[in-house]
Order: C-alpha cells, then sequence, then structure tokens
C-alpha cells in the first residue's frame, strides 16, 4: 500500500468513525452527502471516463430506488432482496436501452438519457405496483448507522472500481473513446461493448445507492425517486472534483455540499447565488477540476490559473 | 371541430416555442454553447415586458423591442466578458457554466421581483375571435404572427446580410471565418446577443399569453432544447417547424391522454427522433 493511498484511507476511516463521534444533525448530513458523493462517482464511470454525459443516471436511482420499495412495501419482503431487485432493474435497462441511445453522441446522448428519465417516471406514476403518482411508504427503521455505514461501504466500492478502471485496459479503452471514438475503433477497441459495460457498472452503483437512500426516507414518489435535478448534481459534482479522476467526483461532492450546507445555514436567503457563483468561477478557473488545480498549483503555481483560462478563452 | 381547435391551439402555442428555441439554436449552432440559462434569459425578458406595461404603460407589444434591445445589451456582455473565457473548453464546462449563471439569474429574479406570479394583462387579454366555430385567442394570434416575423426576420439577417455570413461562416469554420477577417470575440459576442434578444422577445410574448415566475427557467430550457434538436441548429424556419410539431403533439397529447403526458410526448418523440436518424446526430455531434 503506497502512500498515494494514505490520505484517502485515513479519510475512510475517519468518515467511518463518525456515527460514533458525531450526532444527529451530522449524521442526516452526512447520509446525503456519502448519497451524492457515490452517486458522482457512479456518474464518473460513465460521464468521466467516456465523456457520455448521462442525465439518465437519475433513472438508475430511481429504478433502485422502486425495486426495494415495491419489494418491501407490496410483497413484505426482506430489504436485501429488494436491494438485489433493483440493482437488477436498473442493470437490464442499462443494457436494453444502451444499444439504441449509445449510439448518439454529445448533447445528442445527453438529451435522449434525459428523455428516458421523463418517461421512466410518466410510466412508474402510472403503474399500479408502484403506487402511482402517489408513492410508497416503506416500513420505518431507526437504524441511521447502518445506511451511513451501507452508503460509505457503496462510496468506498465505486471508488475501488473506478481505481481499478482508471489503470486497467478497460479504462484505456474508455478514454481512447472520450478522445477520439472513431480512432479508437479503429485501434481495435469495441466501443460498443465498453460502452454499455460502463453504463450498467454506473447503473448498478446508481441503483444501489437509491435502494439504500429509499429505506432511510421510508417515502418515495416519482417526482423524487427520478429527479433530473438530482442528476444535474451529480454532473456537477463530478466535473467540479475532476471527470475521469479517482477522487474527484468524492472530493467535488464533499466540497460543494458542504459549502452548500454552510451557506444555507449561515445566509439562507443568498444560498444559491454564492452555490452558482461558485460554479461560474470554478468552471472559468479550473475547467480541468479541482483535481488537476491541485495538481497543477503544486507543479507551477499561481500561474496555473492564468494559463488554463488562457488556454480556453477565446 | 375538437381536433381543428387543438390544432389551431398547437399551432399558435407552438409558434411561441419555436421563437423560444430560436436564439438557443443559434448560440449552440454558432458558438457550440448549450445554455442552459437560455429559459433564464426568456424569464428577464418577460419580466422586462412586464414591468415596462405595468410601470410605464406601454403596450406590451410595443415594449418587446425595448425589451429586445436591453436583452442584446445584457447578452453582449455576458459573452464578451464571462462566456468568451471558457467558451473552447469541453462540452460539459460550457453546460456547466451556463447551469451557474442560471442559478444565479434565477435567485436575482426572485430576489428583485419576488416569486409572485406575474401575467401581462393588456386590455385586449381576454378578447377571442371565432371562425367556422373555432376559437381563437386574440393575443395568442398576434404573439404568434410576432414569433413568424422574429424568425424571417432572423432568417433575412443570417443569409442576406454581411453579419449573417461572418455568423454562418464561423459556425462552419472558426479558424477559416478568422482568416477572412471575422473578428470572432466580437462576433461571438453580437450571436450571443441577437440569442439573448430572441429569448427576451418569446419572454414577453409568453408573459402575454401564460404566467411568468422566476423559476419558468428551467421548464423552457428544457422544451427549447428539445425543439432545436428537432429543428436543426443550421435554419430558423426549421427551428419554428419544430416548435409547431411539440405544440401541436403537446395539445394533443394533454388532450387525449391527460395533461401529465404532454411532457412525456415532447421527450418521447426526441428519444424516437434521435434513435431514428441516427447519422444525421452523428454528424452534427
Amino acid at each position: 500500500m503506497s502512500s498515494r493511498w494514505g490520505v484517502p484511507l485515513l479519510g475512510a476511516a475517519l468518515l467511518g468513525a463518525v456515527p460514533w463521534i458525531g450526532d444527529e444533525t451530522m449524521m442526516q448530513f452526512g447520509i446525503y452527502l456519502l448519497l451524492v458523493a457515490a452517486l458522482a462517482q457512479a456518474w464518473n464511470i460513465l460521464g468521466g471516463f467516456t465523456g457520455y454525459a448521462s442525465f439518465g443516471n437519475s433513472t438508475f436511482y430511481g429504478l433502485g430506488v422502486y425495486g426495494t420499495a415495491i419489494a418491501m412495501a407490496q410483497f413484505d419482503l426482506p430489504f436485501w432482496v429488494g436491494l438485489v431487485l433493483g440493482a437488477i432493474l436498473a442493470m437490464l435497462c442499462a443494457l436494453l436501452i444502451g444499444l439504441p441511445i449509445l449510439r448518439l453522441r454529445g448533447p445528442y446522448f445527453a438529451i435522449a438519457t434525459l428523455g428516458l428519465n421523463a418517461a421512466l417516471s410518466a410510466l412508474v406514476a402510472n403503474l399500479d405496483i408502484a403506487g402511482r403518482n402517489i408513492g410508497l411508504i416503506l416500513p420505518l427503521t431507526r437504524h441511521d448507522v447502518l445506511f451511513y455505514e451501507g452508503l460509505l461501504a457503496l462510496l468506498l466500492a465505486a471508488t475501488l472500481a473506478v481505481a481499478w478502471i482508471s489503470s486497467s485496459r478497460f479504462g484505456m479503452g474508455l478514454i481512447a473513446i472520450r478522445e477520439d471514438e472513431d480512432a479508437a475503433a479503429v485501434m481495435g477497441v469495441d466501443t460498443t461493448l465498453y460502452k454499455i459495460a460502463a453504463l450498467v457498472l454506473s447503473s448498478l452503483f446508481s441503483a444501489l445507492a437509491g435502494g439504500i437512500y429509499a429505506y432511510y426516507v421510508t417515502f418515495i414518489d416519482p417526482a423524487s425517486a427520478f429527479d433530473p435535478k438530482l442528476n444535474v448534481q451529480m454532473v456537477i459534482m463530478a466535473v467540479f472534483g475532476g471527470p475521469g479522476t479517482v477522487l474527484g467526483p468524492v472530493v467535488g461532492a464533499f466540497i460543494l455540499y458542504s459549502i452548500y450546507q454552510a451557506l444555507a445555514s449561515s445566509i439562507s436567503t443568498a444560498a444559491a447565488l454564492f452555490y452558482g457563483v461558485v460554479i461560474i468561477l470554478a468552471v472559468i478557473f479550473m475547467p480541468k477540476g479541482l483535481v488537476d488545480l491541485g495538481w497543477g498549483l503544486r507543479r507551477m503555481g499561481p500561474r496555473y490559473l492564468l494559463e488554463t483560462v488562457r488556454q480556453y478563452r477565446l | 371541430m375538437l381536433f381543428a381547435q387543438i390544432l389551431v391551439n398547437g399551432v399558435l402555442l407552438g409558434g411561441l416555442y419555436g421563437l423560444m428555441a430560436l436564439g438557443m439554436a443559434l448560440v449552440w449552432g454558432v458558438l457550440n454553447i448549450v445554455n442552459l440559462a437560455h429559459g433564464a434569459l426568456i424569464m428577464l425578458g418577460g419580466y422586462a415586458v412586464y414591468f415596462l406595461f405595468t410601470g410605464a404603460g406601454i403596450d406590451p407589444f410595443a415594449a418587446l423591442p425595448m425589451a429586445m434591445t436591453g436583452m442584446f445589451c445584457f447578452g453582449y456582455l455576458l459573452q464578451r466578458l464571462l462566456l468568451n473565457l471558457i467558451v473552447r473548453s469541453a462540452l460539459l464546462n460550457t453546460l456547466l457554466i451556463s447551469f451557474g449563471l442560471d442559478v444565479v439569474l434565477t435567485y436575482v429574479a426572485q430576489w428583485a421581483f419576488t416569486a409572485d406570479f406575474r401575467a401581462i394583462n393588456p386590455s385586449y387579454a381576454g378578447a377571442n375571435i371565432t371562425l367556422a366555430g373555432i376559437t381563437v385567442p386574440l393575443a395568442r394570434l398576434a404573439a404568434f404572427a410576432v414569433a413568424l416575423l422574429l424568425a424571417g426576420l432572423l432568417w433575412l439577417l443570417l443569409n442576406r446580410t454581411r453579419l449573417g455570413r461572418a455568423i454562418r461562416a464561423t459556425a462552419q469554420n472558426l479558424v477559416a471565418a478568422r482568416l477572412y477577417g471575422v473578428e470572432p470575440r466580437q462576433l461571438y459576442a453580437v450571436t450571443f446577443g441577437i440569442g439573448a434578444a430572441l429569448a427576451g422577445a418569446a419572454g414577453g410574448l409568453y408573459g402575454v399569453v401564460a404566467q411568468i415566475t422566476p423559476y419558468v427557467g428551467t421548464s423552457l430550457t428544457a422544451k427549447s432544447f428539445v425543439i432545436a434538436i428537432i429543428g436543426g441548429l443550421d435554419n430558423p424556419l426549421s427551428v419554428v417547424l419544430g416548435g409547431l410539431v411539440i405544440g401541436i403533439a403537446e395539445s394533443a397529447a394533454s388532450l387525449y391522454l391527460g395533461p401529465t403526458y404532454a411532457d412525456v410526448i415532447s421527450f418521447g418523440l426526441l428519444v424516437l427522433i434521435l434513435v431514428a436518424r441516427p447519422a444525421r446526430s452523428l454528424r452534427m455531434a
């Protein structure tokens, strides 16, 4: 275990200890934080590595939510069965839609996934088994520690998966697709297979996060389960931290969500304004993400800021 | 008869939708920015016309040119001072910065104008004409006419003027356009300004036929996005056509399937079109 992993491991250990040293508020904050961090990391697998900006990850999240909710509320099955059911549902969906939709590129892919999300949301809102528009109520539990540690474990698993991807042949293929898909195909990368594998992996982690969170909030409805705003958050956090890096999406989620919460509690009315300003400044001064910023500052100091601005301005 | 009425409703609505999408398609096609703050610009234009009408008593249709001028200046400065800094980076970054802008504009609007619903209600707001049993609301008809007029003017500007040729050249190849003497910073700012002015006009008309709040932006952005893709990014007239398709599909869907399905129809159509015409989509990306 090299020193490169020292800080992240220490961070993970500290996070794992939060339920024993933090209070109720901190737990609630932590659970949502871990949820969005895990979702941002899941988004990173497809969006960060292949450059396909998915707005359908909230669909997979929603399927995880509904898989768990339907199993528990309608069939009285245990939580774990529902979790697996939701994950299978999401992966099937990713497999089925991956083939037609991953042929689209750039903004066309983005909007097609957004459309898929709207369509599934409407479908669920009309299904009796899913409680139609009213939603479902899950059995109440008070095991916040379990939810917290579960989401932390999921975040770690997703991060380990990304760490493996970034050093594997599979990951190289995904990055090649991002840089130039036609060239990648010519070089012998089976682009369709790679993209679908990334989408399915991404859907697995999103659905598991959704399943755990559904049991935590106990009440779900189509609007909250298939919320495109949640997907926008994943994208922002991953891109803020550094898309296509191992720790970027996690760091991005932690920083952005903390800033937002701190603003919301101190200057509640202007929180949204500052959030927007932070995003604008972040894009201008660190268009390659926070991880690249840290790396660049160490290498060439404040000159890095000027260099990146110079690189992308007209 | 019912069907004819739906058709008329859809067409009148669709013209306005088309105008909403015009600015977005222009900015997207030329600057390669998918402007998520486009709906917020529409919203700002709506407020401009609202305050010109309620504050100064100017008829909303007469206020449109003033609102458009103001929005042009705003858009010009926004591109010149802010967006030009980032315009050459990856699509995700321009998406993100325009999302940040959307958040800021929505907040500022909420702070300055409050979250109240506002409608622009001139004396003729409720007037109708009835033709062969079909009711045509006058305000909507006028809004439709203005939308068509502006789309036609944009087409003339792009295809019959020197500026338009520079804009089209830049959209095709920035480097080549530069070699022929186009100053891209200026041209990008002017193009974004035109996009903002069109958004402003759409906002004013939207305020006449519906209600404005600081939060209408997001759904209008989504709608403009869909229409811009269906219509294509190169021709303003086909964007208006895309607006008509969505307008008709939505009014038919809300009658036959129920209003909750209206959005699903526009997105469903979109996905179908995208998947059925992959060659074009691939080329455009």
